[in-house]
């Protein structure tokens, strides 16, 4: 079976006053019908840059796709034209944000948004459209959505906001589904309100969702399986509880490990913790990007860079899980 | 550098700098501007505008007071007076080298008085809010609905015509902007965390005020003032143009002001200090912007 | 083990702009009648939802927001009713750690001078010792002497959040007020600087009033919990107490909301406990319980009168039916 969307080799490239800087680095994933990816790593490791690559968002310049391909349905969408990205984006694949307020028009009412992206990719009339619009707000949970489709965002609660722009983003029936840290902004319990519904969607729509995170916790409870991303890298990818239960980079065993845990009775004197921070991407030298903040290190993480290959479990990028050493 | 500097960015300028040196945010902003082609040509020019009308006379012999010629001789004839001479048949020369200083030195006065009028005002209604806020914005409303020109002229006409006087005029009717501005950042700063940080350590309204607030709302106030300067010497201009002017004072505005009834006959006494108006005025423009380029953060990772 | 805080009926109003000229002006009650104790060498969290009020509450008690009612006994002596003189010194006892490190340090000044400022102020000691002191400080932060010139923006979250920790830490203070501490970090920093406080609290004796939304960075430093909910505290109890057995169905809920490694889709978790809907309005409370419209166990009785803190099972829960 080919996967839904498929994500090969693919290699993206800015232009900073560092010179070309790397920010992908042969990145590959993908993710099937009805189910869940995570994509989890500290910020700047280049997670949203994927999800922006898969839309078509990379503003270019000063970003560069350089290599690799995006195929949804075997389309590679860094070749297709910009018309028939337009058309797909929104349409065949959707995006929500991290900041529901600034991605949401303040002049405009919520209704009218919605119905202004469902006129973009289905030929309706306005009067549909606005109906379709009231119809989608009461399927992501909003109560008297014939009210709220005329309020405008600021008249809105953050949870509130972020279910509008879920009923944008499936207003066609996306078959893949990109949450870029959807509930950062928001409290747990509305955290929780939204994790359900994308879960709901999913089951009705069938819908593939991209989950993009750095909490461990969220990919426990969302994900079926998990790319884990290091400094434009892929370094582990497998299932979720491949992931969670036996770790093989010590990069993800370290962010599993640094949270404090809730369950009952647990209780850590001190957390593990991953010294250091995420190098700046045009800092990273020869080796294994992660050499600096690893326990493991021998003479080979300093010159060879490490692949992504199934040493036995699952495929990862460390040679101290290839060399049996983890 | 537009995504990156958004989404991922953060961490990217964000890490183990040791290869930083200690840099303050002003000399950044230097080397910014120094980065900036048309400011360092407004600075070039208005560095070689200030220098000749304040040492020109030392090395140009002639007096801009005394007639040494026929009236309304044209540019280019006499090879003694290559710009020509007024109406009385004074030297041209002399008068733009001598009539720089005050022109420049009344647009420089008349921009400080608007600062510190200005940043005083502000900073406090900014700072304390209420009621201070609310007399002290009805104050600057009223000064802002004045019509600058005509208030500038009762004030003139009232007292002497002298130079401090118009420096005061034009500081009087331009502060109410800088007000409003100065307001406007201090209402931002003082809900930043760094200011109840120091309310925490027990500092007082006014090291809040002047040491913690105040720098780090500079940097828009630094761009209005050079603008300011600008202004103010077009006002000054004005106010001569319209016979306003300190008569006993050879100022670029003056002599476009006496020589203006001849300009169908002579072009050039109104002209030459016009021009030297207009590339004072721009080349404080250019030095504006350049500063406002260099204290945007946002610009400096380009 | 003796009382450093004793906050009684503490309560905060703002007002509102008024709805007409003649009209009254209206007020949001942000704290209503909050109460609490810390003893030395403990930390209190106080968890919640934004909104909540917890933020505020910190804030008042240490009267860097104005409180209009109630009492903070700080060693015996009321905090609010000092005058502003005697709070200003005061404050050497009592310090303060942002949320967010971008903006809690003032970006033109060196961070060696912000963090010997609070010396500066309170006139401790001579310009000597005040830099030996830094020094000193830097070092107990983790971070190296040859950074003391650089400036804010020069560092990283986790950095300026040492040096958020380094300036609280200066005047040598018995209470240290955490609004949020390691909330705008990477979950990887988060746990530096949570062993960090951890390690501090232990070496230097000191006492947190921890503010977070996160119940397991909450669980993981603090002795005692409280949970609040629209301006009140709903529940309070030893750590244990709090997680093992929540009461208050809101505390249930918000640990069956925060999620957990325990949790699996595979296994075919399903939320036990589902919230609906936003916290009421401050500004129009409701009679009864704030919580009764989210609530699952409501009854009549929860919409038309307010539970207050009662001792129950080791814990002070305010629910007219706790479970």
């Amino acid at each position: 079976m080919t996967a839904l969307l498929e994500i090969e080799d693919l290699r993206v490239t800015f232009n900073t006053r560092y010179g070309e800087v790397t920010a992908l680095d042969s990145v590959s994933m993908h993710v099937n019908e009805g189910e869940t990816l995570g994509v989890v790593g500290e910020s700047g490791c280049g997670k949203s840059i994927t999800a922006l690559s898969t839309m078509g968002l990379i503003p270019m310049p000063p970003g560069r796709i350089a290599g690799g391909a995006i195929r949804l349905n075997g389309e590679d969408l860094t070749k297709v034209s910009d018309s028939r990205m337009r058309s797909l984006r929104g349409g065949d694949i959707a995006m929500i944000f991290q900041e529901p307020m600034t991605s949401l028009n303040p002049v405009f009412t919520v209704g009218d948004q919605i119905a202004e992206a469902i006129m973009l990719h289905q030929k309706v009339s306005r009067d549909q459209a606005l109906k379709d619009a009231i119809a989608l707000l009461d399927r992501v949970g909003i109560p008297s959505p014939d009210k709220r489709a005329l309020d405008y965002p600021h008249q809105l609660s953050g949870g509130m906001r972020q279910r509008v722009m879920i009923a944008m983003a499936v207003s066609c029936r996306p078959k893949v589904l990109i949450a870029d840290e959807p509930t950062t902004a928001l409290d747990v319990t509305v955290q929780a309100q939204i994790f359900d519904l994308l879960n709901e969607i999913q089951r009705d729509y069938g819908s593939a969702i991209i989950l993009i995170t750095h909490d461990m916790g969220a990919i426990s409870e969302m994900a079926d399986r998990v790319a884990v991303m290091y400094a434009g890298r892929v370094i582990e990818d497998a299932t979720a509880d491949q992931v969670l239960d036996s770790p093989q980079h010590p990069y993800a065993r370290g962010l599993i490990s640094c949270i404090p845990a809730l369950g009952k009775g647990a209780q850590q004197d001190r957390l593990a913790e991953i010294p250091g921070v995420v190098p700046p991407l045009h800092m990273l030298g020869a080796g294994c990007s992660f050499k600096e903040r690893c326990s493991l290190t021998n003479a080979r993480c300093g010159s060879e860079k490490p692949q992504l290959i199934n040493h036995g479990a699952h495929p990862v990028a460390c040679h101290a899980a290839e060399e049996g050493r983890a | 550098m537009t995504d990156l500097s958004n989404s991922e960015g953060q961490t990217m300028a964000d890490e183990p700098q040791q290869d930083y040196q200690a840099e303050s945010p002003l000399l950044e902003a230097w080397r910014m501007y120094r980065r900036n082609i048309p400011a360092l040509f407004g600075t070039v020019m208005l560095t070689v505008i200030i220098a000749a009308t304040f040492y020109g006379m030392f090395f140009y012999t002639g007096d801009a007071y005394d007639i040494v010629w026929a009236p309304h001789e044209p540019p280019g004839v006499t090879p003694e007076f290559p710009l020509g001479t007024d109406y009385l048949g004074r030297d041209l020369i002399a008068g733009l080298l001598t009539g720089g200083g005050p022109t420049l030195a009344v647009g420089a006065a008349a921009a400080a008085l608007t600062m510190v009028i200005g940043i005083s005002l502000g900073a406090l209604a900014g700072f304390y809010g209420g009621w201070v806020d609310n007399l002290l914005m009805r104050i600057t409303e009223f000064f802002q609905v004045l019509p600058a020109l005509l208030f500038a002229m009762v004030l003139v006409t009232l007292f002497s015509p002298s130079l401090t006087t118009i420096a005061v005029a034009i500081g009087v009717v331009s502060w109410p902007q800088t007000a409003r501005l100065t307001r406007a950042e201090f209402l931002r700063i003082k809900q930043l965390e760094y200011v109840t940080a120091a309310r925490a350590i027990g500092a007082k309204n006014k090291r809040i005020i002047w040491k913690v607030i105040l720098p780090n709302a500079l940097p828009p106030l630094i761009v209005s003032a050079t603008l300011t300067v600008g202004v103010a010497i077009l006002f000054e201009a004005g106010l001569s143009f319209l016979g306003l002017g300190d008569p006993n004072v050879m100022s670029w505005g003056l002599m476009i002001g006496a020589n203006r009834e001849y300009i169908l006959d002579a072009w050039w006494p109104v002209t030459f200090p016009g021009l030297a108006i207009f590339f004072t005025v721009f080349s404080v423009s250019l030095i504006g912007d350049g500063l406002n380029d260099a204290f945007n953060p946002k610009l400096r990772e380009r | 083990m003796s009382l450093l805080l004793d906050v009684k009926d503490l309560t905060v109003r703002f007002a509102l702009p008024k709805p007409s000229m003649f009209a009254p002006t209206p007020h949001l009650e942000a704290v209503r009648k909050v109460s609490f104790q810390l003893e030395n060498g403990r930390a209190l969290g106080i968890v919640g939802e934004s909104g909540s009020g917890k933020t505020t509450t910190a804030m008042a008690a240490i009267r860097l927001t104005h409180a209009s009612g109630g009492e903070v006994l700080f060693e015996g002596e009321d905090l609010l009713s000092l005058d502003d003189e005697a709070m200003r010194q005061r404050r050497r006892d009592v310090q303060l750690i942002f949320q967010d490190p971008y903006s809690s340090l003032n970006p033109r000044a060196r961070v060696a001078d912000i963090v010997r400022e609070p010396m500066d102020l309170m006139d401790i000691g001579d310009m000597e010792s005040r830099t030996k002191r830094v020094k000193e400080l830097f070092e107990l932060v983790g971070l190296r002497p040859d950074q003391l010139n650089l400036f804010p923006h020069q560092f990283s979250g986790g950095q300026r959040q040492r040096i958020s920790i380094a300036r609280a830490l200066t005047t040598n203070p018995k209470l240290l007020v955490c609004d949020e501490p390691v909330s705008a970090l990477d979950v990887a920093i988060q746990a530096q600087i949570l062993n960090l406080l951890a390690k501090l609290k232990d070496e230097l004796g000191l006492s947190y009033l921890f503010i977070s939304h996160d119940l397991g960075v909450v669980r993981h430093l603090c002795d005692d919990v409280a949970v609040m909910y629209l301006g009140k505290i709903v529940e309070q109890a030893p750590r244990e107490v709090l997680f093992d057995h929540p009461q208050h169905p809101y505390t249930q809920a918000l640990l069956s909301a925060a999620p957990s490694l325990a949790r699996r889709k595979s296994k075919g978790y399903v939320r036990a406990m589902k919230l609906s809907g936003d916290p009421p309005s401050p500004i129009n409370p409701p009679k009864g319980c704030a919580f009764a419209d989210r609530c699952p166990a409501a009854q009549d009785l929860c919409r038309s009168s307010q539970p207050v803190l009662e001792a129950r099972a080791g814990a002070q829960v305010a629910c007219h039916f706790p479970g």
